[in-house]
């Protein structure tokens, strides 16, 4: 562990010291140099994140696999969305949305003085306890996440968006990543404020995104078994998550709005959406218009759900004209 | 009165790990001094601001290992003494907080809070005014340094960077790196006086001697510049490296360092002809220094690299690194030699602010 993370901080180093930082002194722009280490550290983080989808998840999906797939082409569309994402659409929201979100809002209330407490000011017993304060981070940020995804579920205009997550019918380590732009941007909006009501991880914040995106892309691998019936209570598996991809019928309508969590099942257990029958279901979504997906490619997906997004606000409107009229 | 921004006697879990460092040290000074007690000076230590991750480690300069870490606030930047050398005082940029440590330990004494995004700081010389540059929010406070009462606050809309007072306590000098230019302030009425366009990014400012002119980094070109201070304008380009960042004044008085962020150097300049008379090489991005009490080595922060090396000054050769937190920016070494780090001696003993 000491290892990986020495080998991570002198790779990162090099590419800054080498690479980085002499481009950026050779375009103007040195004085914005205490950024650029977590840009080159977030594409660093994808690079990563690819690099174990293909070398380990990719070999235990095809060792262990559930369901035989019939058409490589939408896993292609999601095999694109991950390299997008990884390796320049999140770095970049990164820049573009959360963090300028979080500078503008911290500033003004820094700027007349007010000033959250800290997790370890608050609990100074956390400060002395790295790991500690790293897990509480974990299960605050998680916990966030979970109830972003209730609302993804449950307002429609938000629903026409994340249905493209769910519209995959060969849901595997490839899918985490399908999502329109919009709704990433939702949930750079989303981390925005979480960062700015509880904080930002002081030491290992890489370790935290790492791990957390490397547990949810596992979470979509295309395989029969779990983590067990202890530690799947513990940390979300493939069979977890893959009921909540399931496919709604008449006698289950509701399937697919339950399992929520992203990493940790408790926010489930606890809210009451967990559901543990390890039964297996086919994925995808009960709605043709929303399968359509499946036929597109990329940008094609990006437009439909563009539409679709559009309709679903219109629809909100004319149903407030219509309450407001009666 | 009471100042409502001083907590007082605020111990908190950083005084509580200090002391057991403390402990440790003085255990380990004991050891080699046959049992004897041990003052500041024998106490070998480096206060490492790790900017990125909101912490501080203390490393053992002896036995070149990291002893210990503490979490402070979040992104510290800059660490200095005051003028009576009596405490340290390390800003906390994002968490708007000053803490006052005990320079030989570590120990947090007091803390101030409602300083505003302190990225930069510096006392002037008399030790009446305490000054701090706002980088992100784009102001300079001119704090009156008895009570920390805020005598003005000067908004400029253009990223000021580093600080630097004239031997009288008139002026203080701040480098703007958003205009690419510096800007001199009354400390009296905080009135602006001038401003003068320098070069690329200009970061580290130093008043010369003399007091006629100044020596001003600059970021984003490779050299460091000499603007004299009644013509406004700069009379002298001295190349150093790309990325010539901040300076640093020698033991003895004579020569300055300053550090080449791209580069990967340290370049020496004499201050009597203002040329370059030496280079070191470090790589990492080296951005912040300090001086071991003997005066033969100075240790520098590793931006990029998550390190802190210890140079060899004799020899050029980097002794060594030590492996610390993310983005280390400011470094203390405590030892009889701090007073070196401020252009001139120290106020005498009771003008303590
Ligand atoms: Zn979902």
């Amino acid at each position: 562990m000491q290892y990986l993370s020495n080998l991570w901080a002198d790779a990162h180093g090099a590419i800054l010291e080498y690479l980085v930082q002499p481009l950026m002194f050779r375009i103007g722009l040195t004085t914005y140099y205490e950024d650029v280490g977590a840009a080159v550290e977030l594409v660093m983080l994808g690079a990563t994140q690819i690099l174990v989808i293909l070398c380990v998840f990719r070999p235990i999906e095809r060792g262990w696999s559930g369901e035989r797939w019939s058409d490589p082409r939408p896993v292609r569309v999601d095999v694109t969305y991950t390299l997008l994402n990884q390796l320049g659409l999140l770095p970049l929201l990164v820049f573009v949305v959360m963090l300028p979100l979080v500078d503008e809002l911290l500033d003004m209330t820094r700027l007349h003085g007010f000033v959250l407490p800290t997790v370890e000011q608050l609990v100074p017993w956390l400060g002395r306890n790295p790991l500690a304060l790293f897990l509480v981070y974990f299960a605050a940020y998680d916990f966030a996440g979970y109830w972003m995804h209730r609302l993804q579920h449950a307002l429609p205009w938000w629903w026409a968006l994340h249905s493209l997550h769910h519209s995959q019918r060969q849901v595997g380590v490839w899918t985490d990543n399908r999502n329109h732009v919009f709704d990433d941007i939702l949930r750079e909006i989303w981390l925005a404020v979480v960062a700015i009501l509880i904080g930002v991880e002081p030491g290992q914040y890489v370790g935290l995104i790492l791990a957390t995106r490397l547990i949810e892309s596992f979470s979509h691998a295309n395989v029969r078994f779990g983590f067990g019936r202890v530690f799947d209570k513990i940390v979300v598996d493939p069979w977890f998550h893959r009921t909540h991809h399931a496919l709604a019928s008449p006698a289950e309508p509701h399937i697919h709005d339950r399992n929520f969590s992203a990493v940790l099942p408790i926010w489930d257990i606890l809210f009451r959406t967990a559901v543990y029958d390890y039964k297996p279901r086919p994925t995808g979504v009960d709605d043709p218009g929303v399968d359509a997906d499946n036929a597109l490619g990329w940008w094609g997906q990006q437009v439909a759900v563009g539409k679709r997004l559009g309709a679903a606000i219109a629809a909100t409107f004319a149903r407030q004209r219509t309450s407001r009229a009666t | 009165m009471e100042n409502p921004y001083i907590c007082n006697g605020r111990a908190g879990i950083v005084a509580a790990l200090l002391r057991g460092l403390a402990a440790f040290v003085v255990v380990l000074g004991c050891a080699g001094h046959g049992g004897s007690g041990v003052s500041a000076q024998e106490i070998e230590t480096a206060i490492v601001l790790n900017s990125e991750e909101a912490s501080v480690s203390v490393v053992d300069r002896k036995a070149m290992v990291q002893t210990h870490k503490f979490t402070v606030g979040r992104e510290p930047h800059h660490i200095i003494l005051t003028p009576d050398g009596r405490d340290l005082v390390l800003a906390s940029t994002v968490t708007n907080e000053l803490l006052f440590l005990d320079p030989a330990t570590g120990i947090e004494r007091r803390r101030i809070r409602n300083i505003v995004d302190p990225y930069q700081l510096g006392y002037s010389p008399d030790g009446k005014w305490f000054v701090t540059a706002a980088f992100r929010l784009h102001h300079v406070d001119i704090y009156e340094a008895k009570d920390f009462r805020l005598a003005k606050r000067i908004f400029i809309q253009s990223l000021p960077s580093h600080m630097a007072f004239d031997k009288a306590s008139k002026t203080v000098f701040v480098t703007l790196q958003g205009t690419n230019s510096i800007v001199a302030y009354d400390l009296a009425t905080q009135a602006e006086l001038w401003t003068a366009p320098v070069g690329e990014a200009p970061a580290g400012i130093l008043v010369l001697p003399d007091q006629k002119s100044l020596l001003v980094g600059l970021t984003g070109e490779d050299a460091a510049v000499v603007v004299d201070i009644e013509k406004r304008a700069v009379t002298k380009r001295i190349p150093t490296g790309r990325g010539a960042h901040n300076i640093f004044p020698m033991p003895g008085g004579k020569r300055i360092l300053i550090t080449n962020r791209i580069e990967n150097t340290i370049s020496a300049i004499d201050l009597a002809t203002l040329s370059v008379v030496d280079t070191f090489h470090v790589s990492g991005g080296p951005d912040d220094l300090d001086f071991t009490p003997d005066g033969k080595q100075f240790w520098v922060t590793q931006r990029f690299r998550r390190k802190v090396a210890a140079v060899d000054m004799a020899t050029r050769q980097v002794l060594g690194t030590v492996a610390v937190g993310r983005s280390p920016h400011g470094i203390f070494i405590n030892g009889p030699h701090t007073v070196l780090r401020t252009v001139e001696p120290p106020a005498p003993a009771g003008k303590r602010p």
